[in-house]
């Protein structure tokens, strides 16, 4: 009785730490892509205007750096 | 000898007879080779167009500069009231000033629409061609407060007789929609979406006739919303359109009418709706380049009064 109870314990144990290993790949998952869509969200806030500046000023025929700071 | 061949069943495989020379040329549909529809979302385009012009409060100055064929920067600044949805039925209006710097470069193949405002927001729209077919669509508003921000991805698909998209956004929002051609005049579409974290979901249909001198548009959603709108082409200056809305959720009808008047020198939009308000929007073109806009809307009904000015310089 002793060791069924014993062998229960531990057949519950093993389940639950490969549930808690499953658990935390996946959370893993998720705190990684959240922080990735963080990340990218900073930069394409920062970064998409200077994105248009740059495709529009290497496009032919390309314009003068005048042009693109003066206001006429 | 010169014989015609007898006209064909109309229902059977379509074959497009050359027309006759008799007074009344009818031309015998071609069932393989419908028409393209108009993409889902602008199954309303000629009634929003007359209806809906950007109204607003106060001052508006917009420049746009453009450097060359395809990349232009534009510099606009607005001075005025803007509306804050509030609660009771009073409107609260909030005096605001910006100035919004954007950046277009545009393409055949890639468009790339940029606008940044003083307090950092940022209003970015992409548009993909993939393949001759394929399109892809990036419309986002960025902001620095957390949570805030807003993105939206859509593939567009478009057949010979069908278009289709797929739509992907924030908080787990996820649509589709279709719409296909059924006959020369007419297409007919549905649209499905579902919002993840609220777990909602719906489902909608519409229809689309359309001739040379009028449009007439129906749709009708789960959401509660059953909306149609005629638009009749009265002639090539004067367009006359109707609209009529009603949200079961909110048990709120709305019925407008308005005309809009395509003229040499000027765009004329007026309207008036069942809600009590009249409204009007008048572009003048002043020289090449040069427009001057006024804008009025006056709400009987809650006694708010909005006049604005403007100006467009460029493009």
């Amino acid at each position: 009785m002793a060791s069924k109870a014993a062998s229960k314990g531990k057949g519950k144990s093993g389940k639950g730490s490969k549930g808690a290993e499953n658990r935390s790949a996946s959370k893993c998952v998720k705190v990684w892509s959240t922080w990735a869509m963080k990340k990218a969200k900073v930069v394409a806030h920062y970064g998409f205007i200077p994105l248009i500046i740059l495709i529009g000023m290497n496009s032919e025929p390309k314009p003068q750096l005048a042009q693109l700071l003066s206001p006429v | 000898m010169g014989s015609i061949a007898p006209p064909q069943h109309p229902l059977g495989p379509g074959v497009v007879l050359p027309p006759k020379t008799e007074e009344k040329v009818e031309k015998k549909v071609d069932w393989r080779n419908l028409p393209c529809p108009v993409p889902f979302e602008e199954i309303q385009r000629e009634a929003l167009m007359s209806l809906k012009p950007e109204l607003f409060e106060g001052l508006r100055f917009d420049f746009t500069k453009g450097l060359n064929q395809k990349f232009s920067l534009s510099h606009s600044v607005f001075m005025g009231s803007m509306e804050v949805p509030s609660q009771s039925s009073d409107t609260i209006k909030v005096p605001t000033a910006h100035y919004e710097f954007g950046a277009n470069f545009l393409d055949p193949k890639l468009m790339l629409v940029g606008r940044v405002m003083t307090d950092g927001r940022l209003n970015a729209r992409v548009k993909c061609d993939l393949t001759d077919n394929l399109t892809m669509k990036v419309n986002a508003q960025l902001t620095n407060e957390p949570h805030y921000s807003q993105g939206m991805f859509n593939f567009d698909y478009k057949g010979s007789d069908f278009r289709t998209q797929f739509q992907i956004g924030n908080n787990a929002f996820y649509g589709a929609n279709y719409i296909q051609s059924v006959a020369p005049n007419l297409s007919l579409g549905s649209e499905v979406f579902w919002l993840g974290h609220q777990r909602k979901s719906g489902l909608g249909f519409a229809a689309r006739y359309g001739t040379d001198k009028m449009v007439a548009t129906g749709q009708v959603a789960t959401t509660g919303v059953l909306a149609f709108s005629y638009v009749q082409k009265v002639s090539e200056k004067v367009s006359l359109a109707s609209d009529f809305m009603y949200n079961h959720m909110t048990r709120d009808v709305t019925s407008s009418f308005g005309y809009d008047y395509m003229l040499r020198q000027c765009r004329l939009r007026g309207k008036i709706d069942s809600n009590g308000v009249v409204s009007s929007f008048l572009e003048e073109r002043l020289n090449m380049g040069v427009n001057f806009i006024l804008s009025a809307e006056i709400d009987h009904g809650k006694k708010d009064y909005k006049f604005g000015f403007g100006m467009t310089v460029g493009e």
